[in-house]
């Protein structure tokens, strides 16, 4: 019996379109989307330099500050053009060096003139002039510096932001199929009183809720399937742990996920209401439980109460198998928070609970 | 000895503090088509429900086939088939799945080919609920209802918001239901539906039963079963009508017409035959109208049949 159940809510959502949407559409869209973007690399920053003092040390300093990678150093020649072009947008940064430059007679003062628009930039560029003169300075004045800085780079697991998408979106797939999928299925078996005709049968409603929650982990191991597939050789994702931890915690997260549908189908009067209502509940956790960009980059307090929803530990959990190649159990914090979630929906879903 | 396949004895069903079902008790016999007339919102379904096994009833019992509905709903269940009001089936299987699928859950199953012939829809059979019409809806509801191939078949308002057309089709399909063997329980707010298919019927009224017989019996019942329309190539005393066998006060007039409340059509008809040619005055137009269920209704409750 169990088993032609199941089959049968197989076969109900794979016939559903909207359902097939949410489930493996939706998550691909974002990859594709993301994928246009490029967020690795830093491309080197123009900067226009306008040398007044034109002398031994202005001269020096740039052939220095031009050995630096990011920074693209170029001559300008006249100083109110070169401003119009930063006005104009046509160039970014502009270093003016003034008149009679001289460690000894005349200290003076350097000017960087730059687009306030690419905030992003700007923090980046400034400093990294202003680092660059303070160890000049040093040079200039023949101090020794006390403190120094040997930075040794070792070559770690390239993680790219794709890696770091592909977990997002797997989880974030799962939660919305899951949780609009099983809602709009609950309120319309409600609303079409096909709940009430089940129950006029010998069969338990129990059997009838397992069948139905069996069907959609299943579906929800096949759609992680085909999300990992296609992040890993279409869009050259790269996942370096098991993709067997993938699955336990899929199944443990969505048991919440379809218990917060179960929910949500038990309190909207429509199929339409469930739709809004799962809306209402995915939008938040897709945007402040880092699908898309870590969690705690968010500011604390917000990042303190978003730890805890379901999909955050579901994440990090998947995020440290499949990123950092960590077994399972280095993450029993986040396994009890999915555990609790399930209990605690699981409560609130019988409680809800009605056939009409 | 007599062959009930339904008892309900004094069976209560209270939502808060309404009674819906207020100490109802009936007997219905093996091959039966009982009735059970009444507004919405009179309890009709609640009581199904309670018989069905679907809802606990809060007092009393319900012997269904032997098995008490109250303790072993699951066992009744397993034995009676079920249609219920405005409820559907999975939109997106095909007849053919969802009849396997519901046969799946009884202890005993009819093939879905064999139901969907005796239901005219074998060129559905691939077919998805989605694109039935309304009455073949309907019409797949009653085959579902008979999955289990059941001895008793309960049927909520099977033809509820049908056209004339489907209507029709559905009570053909009752009747076969019932040549097949099968008792049957309906319930409905239409009295032609009722009086056209039942052989017994229940009125209920407000949770209660207020009178149970034939629709024969029932109407017979009334203080005055049926009215004689009539007129006459010559005005006649009205009075003197009143005064016939078998009629009773007041007699009207309808435009033209008379209109005589009667007992029996055999005690006034003669008589008033007699008494019109006395009078020198043939009758242009006789007319006997029986009383309908709607009557009974009006005359045990005071009320409408249909709000």
């Amino acid at each position: 019996m169990l088993t032609s159940l199941v089959l049968a809510n197989l076969k109900l959502i794979y016939r559903d379109r909207q359902a097939a949407f949410w489930a493996i559409a939706f998550p691909l869209i974002f990859l594709l989307i993301f994928g246009l973007f490029n967020f690795n690399d830093l491309n080197p920053v123009d900067v226009t330099v306008i040398d007044h003092a034109g002398n031994e040390l202005s001269e020096s300093l740039i052939a220095d500050l031009d050995s630096i990678e990011l920074l693209e150093l170029e001559a300008g020649t006249i100083e109110a053009d070169a401003r119009q072009d930063v006005v104009d947008g046509e160039s970014k940064y502009l270093l003016i060096i003034p008149e009679g430059l001289d460690p000894t007679t005349n200290p003076g003062d350097l000017t960087l003139i730059y687009d306030e628009s690419e905030f992003q930039t700007n923090q980046l560029v400034e400093e990294l002039i202003r680092r660059f003169l303070d160890g000049a300075n040093l040079r200039l004045q023949d101090v020794e510096p006390l403190l120094s800085l040997t930075s040794q780079g070792i070559q770690g697991r390239p993680v790219e932001y794709f890696d770091f998408l592909l977990p997002g979106l797997i989880g974030m797939g799962v939660m919305t199929f899951s949780i609009i999928g099983m809602g709009t299925t609950i309120a319309q078996y409600r609303q079409q009183r096909i709940l009430r005709r089940i129950q006029a049968t010998p069969l338990k409603v129990r059997t009838f809720f397992i069948a139905q929650v069996l069907a959609w982990l299943m579906l929800s191991l096949l759609q992680t399937a085909i999300i990992m597939t296609a992040g890993t050789i279409i869009f050259d994702a790269v996942i370096y742990g098991n993709y067997f931890w993938v699955l336990p915690l899929v199944i443990l997260a969505n048991l919440t996920f379809l218990n917060l549908g179960f929910i949500v189908g038990s309190l909207s009067k429509s199929v339409q209401a469930a739709s809004g209502l799962g809306n209402l509940l995915t939008m938040p956790m897709m945007f402040f439980s880092g699908v898309f960009f870590p969690a705690d980059s968010l500011p604390s307090i917000m990042s303190s109460v978003v730890k805890y929803l379901p999909l955050t530990p579901l994440l990090e959990a998947l995020r440290g198998v499949l990123l950092d190649a960590q077994p399972l159990w280095d993450f029993p914090v986040q396994l009890a928070l999915l555990v609790g979630w399930v209990v605690v929906t699981a409560v609130i879903a019988v409680k809800t609970f009605k056939f009409e | 000895m007599s062959d009930a396949v339904i008892e309900v004895r004094n069976l209560v069903k209270r939502f808060g503090s309404l009674t819906a079902v207020d100490g109802v008790s009936f007997t219905v016999e093996r091959g039966e088509v009982f009735g059970i007339l009444g507004p919405n919102g009179a309890g009709k379904t609640t009581m199904l429900e309670c018989i069905e096994g679907l809802q606990k009833a809060d007092a009393g019992e319900a012997l269904v086939l032997d098995m008490n509905a109250l303790q072993h709903p699951e066992k009744v269940k397993d034995r009676v088939g079920v249609q219920l009001q405005a409820s559907a089936y999975f939109e997106r299987l095909t007849l053919t799945e969802i009849l396997n699928l519901f046969g799946k859950m009884y202890s005993r199953h009819v093939e879905p080919e064999k139901l969907l012939e005796m239901v005219e829809l074998s060129d559905k059979a691939n077919a998805v609920v989605k694109v039935l019409s309304g009455g073949q809806k309907q019409r797949f509801t009653l085959a579902a209802s008979l999955v289990n191939d059941p001895e008793v078949v309960f049927l909520d308002e099977p033809t509820t918001g049908l056209d004339p057309q489907a209507r029709r089709n559905v009570w053909e399909l009752i009747e076969r239901m019932h040549d097949e063997g099968r008792t049957i329980v309906l319930t409905t707010h239409y009295m032609e539906e009722a009086q056209h298919l039942c052989g017994r019927v229940a009125v209920m009224d407000s949770g209660a039963i207020v009178a149970l017989d034939s629709p024969a019996e029932l109407i017979k019942s009334l203080p005055t079963p049926l009215h004689i329309r009539l007129s006459t190539s010559v005005p006649v005393p009205m009075e003197e009508l009143e005064g016939l066998p078998g009629v009773q006060q007041p007699v009207t007039l309808d435009g033209d017409h008379y209109v005589l409340p009667s007992v029996s059509a055999e005690a006034t008809l003669p008589a008033l035959l007699q008494w019109l040619s006395g009078k020198g005055a043939a009758p242009l137009h006789l007319e006997v109208i029986s009383a309908t269920l709607e009557d009974v209704f009006l005359e045990l409750t005071g009320k409408e049949l249909r709000d």
